[in-house]
């Protein structure tokens, strides 16, 4: 059947070898201490590992459109809840020394602005 | 003639230890068979993504409030059976692929083959979960006996969570906060992550004895492409539970 991608076993195998290697980078960025930035990191390098194994482990590359915007479409409506958890998180006040100061969070709400610290 | 009058469509064996495959009676044609079972697939993929993004949206968000809980309870973990486990898993995706090939090539004995590396790499990797799974239990970080037992209003942290060496606790001794938090999405991940790997192995043996009777080759292999699709995707998450859990940025 015409419409059916056979991929060669050498594109395959190449795939493996960048998947290996990029694991390695991993481990060895997350030995540096680049602050906030080894997140920013970490999720960079594991973002080009799951696009490799869509586009060529799950054929996506040469999947329908349709396929191709069922799947994506996801990871929007991941977005969404990311922002929406975090747009809550940035602006309430938390205390997260309870265990220690074992203080009752404010009632009164105050403006982020106005926070000393978080 | 089938019962409702359409002419059933048949996809021929392309030789004699392979089987012929008849298309559904509610297709028209296998290319729209084919197509429709990949659109379902990707579309219950889909919900997979949203059902684990839950699970990393409450990771992020208790990472950005106890960034030191989460820091100190990656330690906890070993890195090295993490990124042996990422490479088993790596690996055993690359076998699914080429098995996946195979089907599509009609290489039966090289499908078998492929596919039983790709159950045996989800078996070294359940192993290797065991063995982590028993060292946090042996250390108190996950009691596993003792998983259903209420919160334990006197310490602030769940009943399972009895950290015996002292691990999670800050250069003063004082226990950091939330200290159970990062070990119940370490364990609610990799728990549901595992069910997936066992659930896929089981999905692979089931195409294995399809394969052994020649079910699959070159005109029809739908089965094995779906099956090796939830795999990919067992690999696609765990992609992103390994630097998250065990290298905590």
């Amino acid at each position: 059947m015409g419409h059916h991608h056979v991929s060669s076993s050498a594109m395959f195998f190449n795939v493996l070898v960048a998947l290996l290697i990029l694991t390695g980078i991993t481990v060895g960025t997350s030995r540096i201490d680049f602050g906030a930035a080894n997140m920013m990191i970490a999720m960079a390098i594991a973002s080009v590992k799951a696009s490799l194994v869509m586009a060529f482990f799950m054929h996506l590359k040469w999947d329908t459109a349709i396929n191709k915007i069922i799947f994506l479409s996801s990871f929007l409506f991941l977005s969404l809840l990311f922002i929406f958890t975090f747009a809550d998180h940035a602006t309430r006040r938390m205390d997260t020394q309870w265990h220690v100061t074992k203080a009752p969070v404010d009632k009164q709400w105050v403006h982020p602005s106005q926070l000393v610290g978080k | 003639m089938s019962h409702d009058g359409h002419h059933s469509v048949v996809i021929p064996a392309p030789g004699p230890e392979f089987q012929a495959h008849t298309v559904a009676h509610h297709f028209d044609t296998p290319v729209q068979e084919f197509q429709s079972a990949k659109l379902g697939f990707w579309l219950f993929l889909a919900t997979e993504i949203l059902l684990f993004g839950g699970l990393f949206a409450a990771y992020f968000y208790f990472h950005e409030v106890y960034p030191e809980t989460f820091r100190l309870g990656g330690q906890q973990l070993s890195w090295k059976l993490g990124a042996l486990n990422t490479s088993v898993l790596l690996l055993s995706s690359w076998t699914m692929a080429m098995g996946v090939r195979c089907a599509q090539t009609s290489q039966k004995s090289k499908l078998l083959m492929y596919c039983g590396l790709t159950v045996l790499g989800a078996a070294i990797f359940m192993v290797i979960k065991f063995i982590e799974y028993k060292a946090k239990n042996d250390h108190g970080l996950v009691v596993f006996s003792e998983l259903f037992s209420p919160y334990n209003e006197a310490t602030g942290q769940l009943a399972w969570f009895k950290d015996y060496h002292n691990a999670m606790v800050d250069k003063a001794g004082v226990p950091l906060p939330h200290g159970h938090l990062f070990f119940a999405i370490y364990l609610t991940m990799t728990a549901i992550h595992g069910l997936h790997v066992v659930i896929g192995a089981g999905l692979i043996l089931w195409v294995m004895k399809g394969a052994a009777k020649g079910r699959f080759h070159a005109g029809y292999y739908l089965p094995v492409d779906l099956v090796g699709l939830y795999w990919h995707l067992v690999d696609l998450i765990w992609i992103f539970l390994f630097p998250l859990l065990y290298l905590v940025p």
